[in-house]
């Protein structure tokens, strides 16, 4: 075997050593990982931990309340609040997934010191985190509108939990590509600032295929964000409303995805320069 | 055993290839203490960082049957932010030792005392250094991979590290990059000279203390 087939298996088994193999050891490091994340960033002390919850939740709730008084009840025929609880939640859930996954070796390269830590491992705490946050924010800020009278529950919750799932997967393979090519390239962070502000107004957040003109609708449908939002919203308004979520072409689309930013990944790692 | 073979590690700077290592092989047996040698820059922490698998080599590979610890430097391995027992309760967890066990060797060897309790970047090198090798000797390795770290350590410390590493722990290998030759020469059997990236070893401390020396 050539010295060069040797470093590259080698390198493949510092990214994922352990997937199916040694799942028990993967879990507690992500453990270990998931706890330091949470010293680091929110403090051991009083709110710490209350905080994860916090920080979406104080974006959310003014932005929700001011929209829905702005805008009127309803758009299209959908109520305002709850169009806008299903588009605002997971657009935070993306931003921040995203942000956090810009350069995280470098920013965690001390951690990289110990073999058992991979960079996958680092990447799989971080999106957890940021991911349980962002659903814990949605669960709270739900039960707020639902009890104020502001917004009905979903009309079909298995398709709702459908578009959450989708969603999540999104905002990780996102958080997977724009990671890795940032570790590559400083371009990515360049190009992770507009298209994270232009995705407010083309990713799905604020309008539902069904009221694009047909010759953008295709164009739009190619998204796997529009596509979330619309399996999350069919979920939420039930037929009320027209949509075209296409699971089939999502998890295609989704899994495709995947597998490039895996294989980023994999490079990523002989990217990365320690302290 | 560790084995390295042909390990070219090349950084891009700017556009700029510089290359530190260059096909540089030797191997390392159970209970061998192998100094690392060479001027400021000649990749004495490059390579011990590849062999910790911080980084990765350029070419070649490295191949390893016992256990080697991360490196043990003035830099790497701890999170500065947070405190001496949240570092340790970290590496406890991934290592999977029991943290009691861990906590216990560490107070007793590190003599930390109550800035166990304070952030690791408010640690002096010498703090630093007994913390960061304490902990390594709780976890336990088969190879201790050292990049100057002992001699950052005062007196006291130097001695109990010399008892833990060599008297109680005589039958682990040891990797140690140092520019203090009386040290070397009391601690290593043979010794790797690094040189413009190349690496040429010697079996003879002396010898090779002679030629890094010379150049």
């Amino acid at each position: 075997m050539s010295a060069s087939t040797r470093q590259r298996s080698f390198g493949m088994s510092r990214i994922v050593p352990t997937i199916g193999k040694d799942f028990a050891a993967q879990s507690r490091v992500v453990g270990a990982l998931l706890i330091r994340e949470i010293y680091t960033r929110f403090g051991r002390e009083g709110l710490g931990f209350a905080w994860i919850v916090g920080e979406p939740l104080i974006f959310a709730i003014p932005v929700l309340f001011t929209w829905s008084a702005v805008r009127g009840s309803s758009e299209h025929g959908v109520p305002m609040m709850s169009f806008l609880w299903t588009g605002y939640l997971p657009l935070l859930m993306f931003r921040h997934v995203g942000a956090r996954m810009l350069m995280f070796v470098r920013v965690n390269a001390g951690l990289l010191y110990h073999r058992q830590v991979t960079i996958f491992d680092i990447f799989l705490a971080r999106c957890l985190l940021e991911v349980a946050s962002s659903l814990t924010a949605v669960l709270v800020s739900g039960v707020l509108f639902y009890s104020l009278g502001m917004m009905d529950l979903p009309r079909d919750l298995p398709m709702f939990y459908l578009g959450y799932i989708y969603m999540i997967w999104w905002c990780a393979v996102i958080g997977l590509i724009i990671g890795a090519f940032s570790e590559r390239t400083d371009w990515a962070e360049k190009i992770w600032q507009p298209y994270s502000y232009l995705y407010i107004f083309f990713g799905g957040v604020f309008y539902m295929a069904a009221w694009l003109p047909e010759s953008l609708r295709g164009w739009a449908l190619l998204q796997p964000s529009v596509q979330a939002y619309e399996l999350i919203r069919a979920g939420m308004f039930g037929s009320v409303v027209r949509t075209y979520g296409d699971p089939a072409y999502e998890t295609t689309i989704l899994a495709v995805l995947t597998l490039i930013g895996l294989l980023l990944m994999r490079d990523a790692r002989k990217y990365v320069i320690a302290e | 055993m560790i084995r390295a073979v042909q390990i070219t590690k090349e950084y891009r700077t700017e556009g700029r290839v510089h290359r530190a290592l260059s096909g540089v092989s030797f191997s390392v047996a159970k209970g061998e203490k192998l100094a690392v040698l060479g001027r400021n820059g000649a990749g004495k922490s490059t390579l011990i960082r590849l062999l910790g698998g911080v980084e990765l080599p350029t070419a070649g590979f490295i191949e390893q049957t016992m256990s080697s610890s991360w490196p043990l430097g003035l830099q790497g391995g701890f999170q500065g932010s947070l405190t001496g027992n949240d570092n340790m309760r970290f590496i406890a967890r991934i290592y999977n030792k029991p943290f009691e066990h861990i906590k216990e060797y560490v107070e007793d060897f590190a003599e930390l005392g109550k800035f166990l309790s304070e952030p690791v970047k408010t640690y002096s090198l010498g703090m630093r250094a007994r913390f960061a090798f304490a902990l390594s000797l709780a976890i336990d390795f088969d190879c201790y991979l050292i990049d100057e770290i002992i001699a950052a350590g005062d007196q006291r410390f130097q001695r109990r590290s010399h008892e833990e590493l060599f008297e109680k722990r005589a039958d682990r290998s040891l990797i140690l990059a140092s520019h203090m030759g009386d040290f070397i020469k009391a601690y290593c059997s043979r010794a790797i000279v690094l040189h413009h990236g190349r690496g040429n070893l010697f079996d003879d401390i002396d010898l090779a203390l002679q030629v890094y020396n010379d150049l």
